[in-house]
């Protein structure tokens, strides 16, 4: 028991690193957030369990240091490990209930497989290599369209393995199957590419995904700009991307249930408890992002993906399944304490009792969710293509709360030459 | 003496335990080495292969030298990579850009990218060369055909992520520069088939 405690200990530790992390990111100090993680990670706090959460964070803090090349070697790192890690899942099935899941191998939520091509896609645009931020648009695509298939065949083999039969391993339907930020970016890329068809199904599905998303939230997509100039080239030589938010959080909910029929006979005692995380959004401050181009002309961004909201829709497909396997792990333990401590009484009543005690113990102290997370993803997106003249330019991307205040202000100077195609203007404020 | 000898044998122990594992062994890079499944060296193998034999064999390269008494003069244009894995398409063009000048049969002129350096030099030798190894300006070869072409993949995945099937399909081709007519379009399809064995190791 106490080497079970002690393993949770690890999980607390890494809960509250989490949190400075996040604290770190939205100070947009990514130097210390770089230094931190290290620091994490020398301390084995983040352990080789929770690869696919430290390559992520990686990821995140070398994109928006600019530090391209390292960025999307972390994400690809991370996108292997969730898609080995998934299939070990898949495996292990229901054997690994027992398990606290804190102790087994993160697998990252479906969402943050598909966001992390969206962050590669944009270090490769911000590198020009347009083939290759296709290439990941393509896989966001992909990934949204599976997203369904995955989780269901998540619950499917824990059905399989489960030989008690009487968990009811349903999900919950996905009702989002497009990334309207994946489609952007695939339309501007298939346009400056010369795929004007390609650009246009795009478009088309980019406002599919603008549609899912309204249901999601009420009143909060506004794209006001015109999307069928997406398709035409020579309409825009830059991007501009900013990043609201943060990403959604877990936390955890405990639910306890203590039976007695108050006859004295300790027998009939039953006590279990179980934990399991529930997703979080966090309020963003932010109530627009516009930009001030040349101190003259200012344009507001669009919103173009409320990637928690989404985050929040997919894992609410996935939750039945966190919910049964909690249960079921609880109820595992608390029978077998039942079991153990009942026929010890048998033979020794204090004993029995004892037992009894240390199992309600025993539950309390090792019930524990598994709060771990992506915790730099941002959690809106905003965009917009702008056409700049030749010259230096000045693009100031202002983010605005809802008193109209100007909360945060980012400021780059953007060159465009006769050869420029694209340039990727890209900003957070991660309140 | 016992002592030191079991401390001995114990740290040379330790010692030989804390080595590198990693082990380096070098094959025939015609070896198939599948490791993950995604699209690797053999792969690119099979494509050049497949694709020089089908350009140097198809009728428009006799036709060309038919009427024009001269191997044709191609350039190596964009092959685009529309699938979901980063494919690296050089691997197997520099292969066909190779085959081509060794069989002496289609000549090969510098890519976009690779002529903007020599014209560089070229530029540069008109100021700093001397008059008798100058390189003249306006003398390039122009090129006869472009080869253009794509990579396409379908992936099909079962439920459970342990079998997938990737099917790639490659096509090249030859588009004359002057007429925009295709005169050789080489396909080659290739279709894998993965499995996902149990992991072992950690939960």
């Amino acid at each position: 028991m106490i080497g079970l405690v002690f393993t949770g200990c690890h999980s607390y530790l890494l809960d509250d690193a989490q949190f400075d992390l996040r604290d770190s990111f939205t100070a947009a100090d990514y130097q210390s957030s770089e230094e931190l993680l290290k620091k994490f990670k020398k301390k084995d706090i983040y352990r080789s369990k929770d690869q696919v959460l430290y390559n992520l964070e990686s990821g995140m803090i070398y994109h928006f240091s600019n530090k391209y090349d390292s960025s999307s070697f972390y994400l690809s790192n991370a996108e292997n490990e969730i898609d080995q890690n998934y299939t070990k899942s898949v495996s292990r099935g229901v054997g690994a209930f027992l398990t606290n899941d804190n102790k087994l191998v993160y697998d990252g939520e479906p969402y943050e497989d598909v966001y992390l091509n969206a962050f590669k896609a944009l270090n490769f645009i911000h590198l020009q290599d347009w083939d290759a931020a296709l290439v990941e648009t393509r896989r966001m695509t992909h990934k949204m369209t599976q997203l369904d298939v995955k989780i269901k065949g998540l619950a499917s083999s824990f059905a399989k393995s489960d030989s008690t039969g009487k968990t009811d391993w349903e999900t919950g339907d996905v009702n989002i199957q497009n990334s309207a930020m994946g489609h952007y970016l695939s339309t501007v890329l298939y346009a400056k590419a010369g795929d004007i068809d390609d650009a246009r199904i795009e478009r088309e599905k980019l406002e599919i995904a603008l549609k899912e998303q309204a249901n999601l939230s009420s009143g909060r997509n506004h794209v006001k700009s015109d999307l069928s100039k997406l398709q035409n080239p020579n309409s825009y030589n830059v991007l501009l991307a900013g990043f609201t938010g943060r990403a959604p959080y877990k936390v955890q909910e405990d639910a306890r249930v203590f039976m007695d029929d108050y006859d004295d006979k300790k027998d009939d005692e039953f006590y279990l408890k179980f934990s399991f995380p529930v997703l979080k959004t966090y309020h963003s401050e932010v109530n627009y992002v516009r930009a001030v181009v040349n101190d003259s002309i200012t344009t507001q961004l669009d919103l173009i993906e409320q990637m928690d909201k989404v985050s929040a829709e997919v894992y609410k497909a996935k939750q039945p399944i966190i919910y049964s396997r909690a249960l079921v792990r609880a109820s595992t333990k608390a029978i077998g304490t039942k079991l153990i401590s009942g026929a010890v009484r048998e033979k020794n009543e204090f004993l029995g009792d004892l037992l009894q005690i240390l199992g309600f113990i025993a539950q309390e102290t090792t019930e524990k969710a598994d709060l771990r997370s992506w915790q730099t993803m941002p959690g809106q997106s905003w965009m917009k293509t702008i056409k700049l003249p030749e010259g230096i330019n000045t693009v100031r991307i202002e983010y605005i709360g809802r008193n109209g205040r100007v909360r945060y202000f980012d400021e780059f100077e953007v060159t465009i030459t006769p050869n420029t195609e694209l340039e990727l203007v890209e900003s957070i404020y991660a309140n | 003496m016992k002592y030191s000898l079991l401390t001995g044998l114990l740290l040379a122990f330790v010692l030989v335990g804390c080595r590198p594992s990693q082990k380096i062994t070098r094959i025939n890079p015609n070896t198939t080495t599948d490791l993950s499944g995604k699209w690797n060296d053999t792969d690119a193998r099979l494509v050049a292969e497949e694709m020089i034999t089908d350009a140097l064999s198809k009728p428009w390269l006799n036709q060309f030298n038919r009427n024009n008494q001269k191997p044709p003069v191609v350039i190596v244009g964009r092959v685009r990579n529309e699938s979901m894995e980063h494919i690296e398409t050089e691997v197997f063009t520099k292969e066909l850009e190779r085959s081509f000048v060794n069989s002496g049969e289609i000549s090969v002129v510098a890519s976009s990218e690779e002529r903007a350096d020599i014209r560089d030099e070229r530029l540069d030798q008109q100021a700093n060369a001397s008059y008798e190894t100058t390189k003249k300006l306006g003398q390039e070869l122009g090129a006869d055909f472009m080869l253009i072409g794509n990579i396409n993949s379908i992936v099909d995945e079962a439920v459970d992520s342990r079998t997938l099937a990737v099917f790639y399909t490659v096509n090249l081709e030859f588009v004359n520069i002057q007429t925009n007519q295709k005169v050789w379009i080489g396909n080659k399809k290739i279709k894998k088939f993965i499995e996902r064995r149990n992991y072992r190791g950690m939960p």
